[in-house]
């Protein structure tokens, strides 16, 4: 074979000589590839560009705010307005709603108030993917206190051409409503008012102010799903907004008559530019007022990158507002963190004095907090959960971010207030002006991108690198592993041409593998029958969450014994290499598949997969290598098994955030939980990929 | 009025009457004109007597507002200093006074104090919107129209025409884009302004741009008589030079607003040449530098006053009479009818408002014949007169 090979190999193309010398050396590559991608990864802090407005038109902050302390004196007046409201709510909430109802026509603005129905997040196997949660359709739910109620008021733009519009939203809890949302709704009212004086508008404006009673995602996503689904079926005006009102008339009796039927209409404005959430918090005091954006959507989708530039420069350049996006804590007081940005700190700067040319300007404390924000944003992009309303914008490719502003005060400082109002109204009016002057949708800039700070993003071909070396060896060791064992076995045959081996017909043929495949075809099915479970699980009333895991767990492995039980006789024959090689094969389509629909998951999915598909082999077969290395070996296979066990890789990541005694046994079903209840594509990838090449792994570990 | 002249010259010579009374009418005409077909073409080849200016906006969309701006403030000062409305050629490829965003509807400014509108009452703009594209502003140059355009949106120029090219928008190297969509290149314009040339469409044609590389866009030209100037060189950039904080946008472009600086100090009388006009970029100023490019003019451009294109002021010929050319016109068609009296009834009233001989004849008579009362004397004259004028007629016609 060794004899026959070179002429061949000197007639073929030379891609395909670079194929099977990377196929031969294929444990050097692998290891090569790995600890670059594993550096790449780790370098990506470093490699983060600053972010540039990108967007000829938008032009942020080129005009004068005209927000002025006249303004934040209104704020001032509808903010006690409805704080006084609370004490008078009579359980329904709908005092709030109509006041800023009321609010919002007296300025001039056409006003609907929008109704939806509460709808508990239930698990829908094929609802992955999809643009909104399932609707489950309450029957007969007239009660207006089954329905949320969010009063929309829309300005139309004096000269525009009504085909566009930008949305504002706020949301609040009409049923007990704190002073930081009263807050949030006085200062969007007070820049609505503005906006409906102004006269550059070319887009309509539309205020929220969604009732999130049963969750703030819930209602911006049932009025966007309105608004874009028009009903004309005559049921939906069974329940009018006037009932709900009627009702409340009858203990307040101030007003002359509200016409309830005139607010009932669902009225629409264009399609929407650009969605801004915005939030009044109160948390830790700092020198300056700030504004934490958050713009993570469903399924590690994000916003333009040009819209987080436009707030943040009009943030921090403009108001003077600190600006900060999701970072983890923990990360940023890392010892392990701190040394390697000091290593790389050296390192830059031994590179700089061999060559002045090359500036990296390496920081370590910029290195540090580089990682921690990246971790974050990569993290809440694998989750795949969308981090606040803004999220349900994105299912319809609206482009949208939630800003929340926190005073430097605390919120019952008059002053302090006051000039964290006049602060925030200006940004958001600067960013509605920005918004304003774009004439297509956000399409300059970036959509696929991880923040390492406010400002600063790594961009997908940056980041793709990492990912790319990391999957590399895969179908490389699956090709070597599979050509290894053709040629043990056409030696084999050679050498003993009457083999004493009871099944020659079929071990002789190419078609070996499909034992392997069959039984990696079993697992997955089996990965799809578990992945599905929870379907039925969640029927059965009356479980937590610790039952539920317990049931999951038990019937899959009742499942799994049964399949093994069934196709017994199918999936005999096989040899560990092929089935290692067939494994991997499926393993690097699924990740390929994964990091087309949400990279980050396929990202960090990979760093735990790739390592333990590489190195598992069985634990009683001898390896040809030194005692220390093949000890090593064999732990790290054990240990890999372990941590990449789904439940367990959880279970260590929590106990390592947030203390081990933390550790419940219903953890793992409450995520899958979350994630299923967000139609979370993770939740496949666990399932579906992540699960089998496991179980996979642990088989191949235990052979014999 | 040369012009003029030179536009009735053809149809008089074939004038089928009066072919055969071309000595009589030469006896009659030399005694009383300079020889004039022969004045003619001399006179327009070497002399300057019209302006025309095509100011061209190329780019759409608000915040290209100072293009926009840019244009209509090299509108506003040609018009000041003489050129008439129907010898400019305006093209705006949007419209920024009704854009929604504008914060002062139906108004653009190019500077934020204010005050002065350059969107008022006698704006006309001959292409606008979509109409502004690369094939459309050859044509103008070219003249190559369909027949439905209208005279007022060609550019009705002769070769005695100064012509003042302006253009604004984003370009590149050796390109001009139009509204994002397609672009007019260096050899593009190269070959419009030959093809003029060969036209005789100009005498002396200023071209003057102002985008980034300006100067790219002239690389191609090799007609004489072309000028150019740019706002940048090759791989410079053209800057905003100040922003509306009302509007939010910039208002107008660094050159264009030195350019007009320099203008607001002029008036219609001002005798400012060109060479300074070029000479007041200050690169600091512009953060780019000018660049002209005058090898393929003639003139001095220091004894070229900045009027000579940016207005509509000419030499001024002395003549004896103010409008002798057109007085001179009519005589040769009267003596025509001198010479064709038996259908002088249909041209009675022409007749009846020149002053010549034969009048003076009738009313000689006319008079005599009111005035005396022997008119048996004044009948016979008359008679003898008109058998007189019978022998002359036939002996001419014979």
């Amino acid at each position: 074979m060794e004899e026959q090979k070179p002429p061949a190999a000197r007639k073929s193309r030379l891609i395909v000589r670079l194929g099977s010398f990377l196929v031969s050396h294929s444990a050097f590559v692998s290891v090569i590839c790995c600890v670059a991608g594993c550096i790449a990864l780790l370098l990506l802090p470093v490699l983060a560009k600053n972010t540039y407005v990108s967007e000829n038109a938008l032009m942020p902050g080129s005009a004068n705010p005209m927000f002025s302390n006249q303004d934040v004196l209104e704020a001032n007046r509808f903010v006690k307005d409805i704080y006084e409201k609370r004490i008078l709510k009579d359980g329904s909430g709908m005092e709030i709603a109509r006041l800023i109802g009321k609010h919002m026509e007296d300025v001039g603005a056409e006003v609907y108030f929008h109704k939806f129905k509460y709808h508990n997040l239930r698990f829908h196997p094929l609802c992955f993917f999809s643009s909104t949660p399932r609707t489950a359709v309450l029957q007969n739910s007239s009660a207006c206190t089954l329905n949320g109620v969010s009063p929309v008021g829309i300005i139309r733009a004096p000269r525009g051409d009504g085909k566009e519009s930008f949305v504002l939203v706020t949301p609040y809890n009409s049923e007990n409503i704190k002073w930081n949302e009263a807050l949030s709704l006085g200062l969007a009212y007070s820049v609505f008012s503005l906006l409906s004086r102004v006269v550059w508008l070319a887009k309509d404006i539309v205020w929220l102010a969604a009732d999130s009673r049963y969750g703030e995602y819930t209602s911006v996503a049932s009025w966007l799903k309105d608004y874009h689904n028009p009903i004309f079926s005559s049921d939906s005006g069974k329940i009018g907004i006037d009932m709900c009102f009627e009702k409340t008339e009858n203990h307040v009796e101030d007003e002359s008559s509200f016409d309830g039927a005139a607010y009932d209409d669902f009225k629409r404005a264009g399609t929407m530019a650009a969605a801004l959430v915005v939030k009044v918090m109160d948390k830790e005091r700092s020198e300056r007022d700030r504004v934490d954006i958050y713009a993570e959507a469903s399924n590690g989708q994000m916003p333009n990158l040009d819209l987080i530039n436009i707030v943040h420069y009009l943030a921090v350049h403009r108001q003077g507002l600190h600006v900060r996006v999701g970072t983890f804590g923990f990360l940023i007081n890392s010892v392990l963190l701190k040394h390697v940005g000091k290593t790389l700190q050296r390192l830059t700067r031994l590179a700089e004095s061999l060559n002045p040319g090359w500036k990296l300007g390496v920081n370590s404390a910029d290195f540090v907090e580089g990682t921690a924000t990246l971790a974050s944003s990569m993290y809440y992009q694998a989750l795949g959960v969308p981090t606040g309303p803004h999220g349900a914008f994105r299912d319809f490719q609206i482009d949208a971010i939630t800003m929340e502003l926190s005073p430097r005060t605390s919120l019952t400082n008059d002053n302090g207030i006051s000039s964290f109002l006049l602060r925030g109204g200006r940004l958001i009016e600067g960013v509605i002006r920005s918004v304003n002057n774009l004439l297509e949708k956000f399409h300059q800039s970036f959509f696929l991108y991880f923040l390492t700070a406010p400002n600063k993003f790594v961009s997908v071909g940056v980041y793709m690198i990492a990912f790319a070396l990391l999957v590399a060896p895969l179908p490389i060791v699956a090709a070597a592993l599979f050509s290894s064992t053709a040629n043990a076995r056409s030696l084999t045959a050679i050498s003993n041409s009457k083999p004493t081996n009871s099944k020659p017909v079929t071990r002789s043929g190419s078609w070996n593998w499909l034992h392997s495949a069959k039984l990696v075809f079993l697992v997955h099915l089996w990965a799809v029958i578990v992945s599905l479970l929870p379907y039925f699980i969640s029927q059965v009333p009356h479980t937590n969450s610790t039952t539920s895991m317990l049931s999951w767990s038990l019937s899959s492995l009742l499942i799994l014994y049964l399949l093994t039980r069934v196709t017994k006789s199918y999936i005999e024959g096989y040899q560990w290499e092929v089935l290692k090689s067939v494994m991997i094969a499926a393993a690097s389509i699924g990740l390929s598949l994964m990091s087309i629909i949400n990279f980050s998951t396929a990202q960090v999915g990979s760093m735990l997969l790739v390592p333990m598909c590489l190195m598992v082999r069985p634990l009683k077969q001898p390896i040809q290598v030194s005692f220390f290395l093949a000890a090593l070996l064999k732990i790290l296979n054990i240990l890999l098994a372990v941590v990449a066990f789904p439940p367990a890789s959880l279970a260590i990541l929590k106990g390592c955030l947030r203390g081990f005694e933390s550790i419940n046994i219903g953890d793992f079903w409450e995520w899958s939980e979350f994630l299923w209840a967000w139609n979370s594509a993770t939740y496949l990838f666990v399932a579906l990929v992540h699960l089998p090449c496991w179980y996979l792994c642990v088989h191949i570990l235990l052979h014999n | 009025m040369a012009s003029m002249t030179q536009r009735l010259k053809p149809s008089w010579r074939n004038h089928p009457i009066a072919s055969h009374l071309l000595i009589f009418h030469l006896v009659m005409a030399s005694t009383l004109l300079p020889s004039l077909t022969s004045a003619i073409p001399s006179f327009s080849s070497t002399m300057h007597n019209n302006n025309w200016a095509v100011l061209v906006c190329t780019s759409r969309f608000w915040f290209n507002y100072r293009h926009m701006a840019n244009t209509l403030s090299l509108y506003r000062t040609v018009k000041r200093l003489g050129i008439p409305d129907e010898r400019i050629i305006l093209m705006l490829a949007d419209d920024m006074a009704c854009n929604s965003r504008n914060t002062y509807p139906a108004q653009v400014f190019n500077n934020e104090n204010h005050q002065l509108n350059l969107y008022g009452d006698n704006v006309e703009v001959d292409y606008r919107g979509y109409e502004v594209t690369v094939e459309n502003l050859l044509r103008v140059l070219t003249g190559r129209h369909e027949s439905a355009v209208p005279r007022s949106k060609r550019l009705l120029s002769d070769e005695g025409s100064h012509i003042l090219l302006y253009m604004t928008g984003h370009g590149g190297d050796e390109f001009l884009k139009f509204q994002d969509s397609e672009e007019l290149q260096s050899h593009d314009l190269a070959d419009a302004v030959k093809q003029m040339k060969e036209k005789h469409r100009f005498k002396e044609l200023l071209i003057m741009v102002d985008t980034c590389q300006a100067a790219t866009l002239f690389s191609q030209l090799h007609s004489p008589g072309a000028l150019a100037i740019g706002s940048s060189k090759k791989g410079e950039n053209s800057y905003s030079h100040h922003l509306d904080s009302d509007i939010g946008v910039s208002v107008v472009d660094r050159f264009t607003f030195y350019t007009l600086a320099f203008f607001e100090k002029l008036n219609m009388y001002s005798n400012a040449s060109l060479g300074s006009l070029f000479h007041s970029y200050n690169p600091n100023l512009l953060m780019s530098t000018a660049f002209y490019r005058m090898d393929l003019y003639q003139r001095p451009l220091d004894e070229v006053p900045v009027t000579n294109f940016f207005g509509s002021v000419m030499k001024t010929i002395h003549t004896d009479s103010p409008y002798r050319v057109v007085s001179s016109q009519p005589k040769v068609k009267e003596s025509i009818f001198l010479g064709d009296d038996k259908v002088k009834e249909i041209d009675k009233r022409n007749i009846k408002e020149k002053r010549c001989s034969f009048h003076l004849w009738m009313e000689f008579l006319q008079k005599k014949l009111v005035e005396n009362d022997d008119s048996d004397i004044i009948v016979m004259y008359g008679f003898g007169s008109m058998i007189l004028l019978l022998i002359v007629s036939t002996l001419l016609s014979a």
